[in-house]
């Protein structure tokens, strides 16, 4: 495995290149070894606070709805991140995308929830900018010429969180992404945006595809191409900032799903997060 | 082990997508054989005497009326429903505090092994996408309280939901069968309280399921109407969709 054979030198590589960030921040965990009882509902009170909010006032809530509204939710989360991973799985991709749980919402009969979600996902993402542009996180490297990035340059922010490549020349956009990455993880939000829309909102969240937008796989394979060609340049910035965010479960998350999804670019630059498998 | 029947579980829910797909025209035709049921249940009327007749008819169509009354106003209370959720996304304005911990999120997601990497954006899409799922079982479950003439939600009115919505096929381990049988005695203990709706309705409504052998097409109608509306509502929110973007 090509995957393999970087490992050892990505690993001393990059663990040097960051380690005053990964220092500054708690271990990584890759995976929980057992998952607690506690850990497998959502918490009940953030439950019943959501039911109340389509209930009549007079209304009451016995306690065994309540359970069972908790166990539905996370059969929920089973039952779309299992549909998401296949088709991960099928397009030989490890990290599991925000676009990807869209399409298996609409795959698994909740068309509904689709154009909700995705008009969210799209907000939350120029929210990200937004606050990319403040640089409101303390004690990451400042950048406050954040540039506003334009709709041309969503293939760009795409291609940084697939190929995340440590380069000292690469020195500023580092400090930029860094920036966000931080201010991402401090407020347990996300780091950054995985390319290519859901089926049907997809054509509008890129109004630049390389290839149509009809049929998914060719959304996806000219993106993964240029991901490759712009992989080396933007490698270095999307690196630090996954470590930056390892204080951050979601945040590390974040930058281990961008380390990992390297090897399959077969970039003679690219190679997965170290961390992703520890 | 759960992740292993995972995969069969996403398996059938895939393949039940296909059908539902075919369900429409089947959900076209089954009102057809309801009224048909109808018809046939309302021949042996004719061998009660005239005014018995007579009078079965009208608390018959008196039922049939409620219900697709009843119908309506669900169906308003979902489009409406989905209406307020798309406004208030439009007007979110802090995507810093979730409603649901992004942790935990990750943590079930995680509980399938064949889950390798997550991006920091999924657990965030599936906060508002639990939200929006607890609201609308929520919703749906109300809505069976109130046929009951309840205020108390109930374990059996989420396993009613589960029962009347295909989406929710994947949930149906989780209601055991004694909840849904229990559904069944939910309707007689409605019929004794006379209040909210008229209390005239409910005797009507409850007359029929025990006399006419055609109450269970009734029910199958109950059942295939909502699919029938579901199946026109995407449509319309695959409508609004390019205006939304163009917008945008």
């Amino acid at each position: 495995m090509d995957s393999s054979s970087f490992l050892p030198a990505a690993g001393a590589e990059n663990g040097s290149a960051a380690g005053g960030a990964n220092n500054g921040g708690a271990a990584q965990q890759h995976a929980a070894p057992a998952i607690r009882e506690q850990d497998r509902l959502m918490p009940i009170a953030n439950v019943i606070r959501i039911m109340r909010r389509v209930l009549p006032a007079h209304a009451k809530i016995s306690d065994d709805a309540k359970e069972t509204i908790q166990e539905c939710v996370s059969e929920y989360i089973s039952f779309i991140t299992g549909e998401a991973n296949e088709r991960c799985q099928r397009e030989q991709r490890k990290t599991i995308t925000a676009e990807d749980v869209l399409w298996a919402m609409s795959r698994l009969g909740f068309d509904d929830y689709v154009e909700p979600l995705g008009a969210y996902l799209h907000r939350y993402r120029e929210f990200e900018g937004d606050a990319r542009g403040v640089g409101l996180v303390p004690g990451a490297a400042p950048s406050r010429g954040g540039d506003h990035h334009p709709h041309s340059m969503s293939p760009a922010a795409m291609l940084k969180s697939r190929g995340p490549v440590s380069g000292a020349a690469m020195l500023p956009h580092h400090h930029h992404h860094h920036d966000m990455q931080m201010h991402a993880a401090m407020y347990g939000g996300t780091a950054v945006p995985p390319p290519a829309g859901p089926p049907h909102h997809g054509g509008f969240l890129m109004p630049h595809p390389q290839g149509s937008s009809h049929y998914l796989p060719y959304a996806y394979e000219p993106t993964y191409g240029g991901e490759h060609a712009m992989a080396a340049y933007y490698g270095g910035a999307a690196y630090a900032p996954g470590n930056g965010g390892s204080g951050d479960g979601s945040g590390s998350g974040g930058g281990g799903g961008s380390a990992s999804h390297t090897p399959q670019g077969s970039g003679g630059l690219e190679h997965p997060h170290p961390f992703a498998y520890k | 082990m759960e992740p292993s029947p995972q995969p069969m579980g996403v398996a059938a829910g895939g393949s039940q997508v296909y059908p539902a797909s075919a369900y429409p025209p089947a959900a076209t035709v089954a009102p057809a054989s309801v009224v048909s049921a109808g018809l046939q249940s309302g021949q042996p009327f004719p061998a009660n005497p005239g005014h018995m007749s007579a009078q079965h008819q009208i608390v018959y169509q008196q039922a049939q009326q409620f219900h697709q009354q009843l119908q309506q106003q669900q169906q308003q209370q979902l489009q409406q429903f989905w209406v307020e959720r798309m406004t208030e996304i439009e007007a979110t304005t802090d995507f810093k505090n979730h409603n649901l911990p992004l942790a935990r999120i990750k943590k079930i997601m995680k509980a399938d092994e064949d889950v390798r990497m997550i991006s920091a954006e999924a657990p965030v899409v599936f906060a508002k996408a639990c939200e929006i799922f607890i609201l609308e079982l929520t919703l749906r479950s109300w809505m069976h309280t109130e046929e009951n003439k309840r205020r108390t939600l109930q374990k059996n009115d989420i396993a009613a939901a589960i029962t009347r919505t295909d989406i929710y096929d994947f949930l149906v381990d989780i209601v055991p069968r004694d909840e849904m049988k229990e559904d069944g005695i939910g309707l007689p203990r409605a019929g004794l309280p006379p209040m909210g709706a008229p209390a005239d309705a409910y005797p009507y409504y409850y007359m029929p399921q025990q006399q006419v052998p055609g109450s269970g097409m009734v029910y199958g109608a109950q059942q295939g109407h909502p699919v029938t509306y579901l199946w026109q509502e995407p449509q319309q929110q695959q409508e609004q969709a390019p205006e939304e973007q163009q917008s945008a």
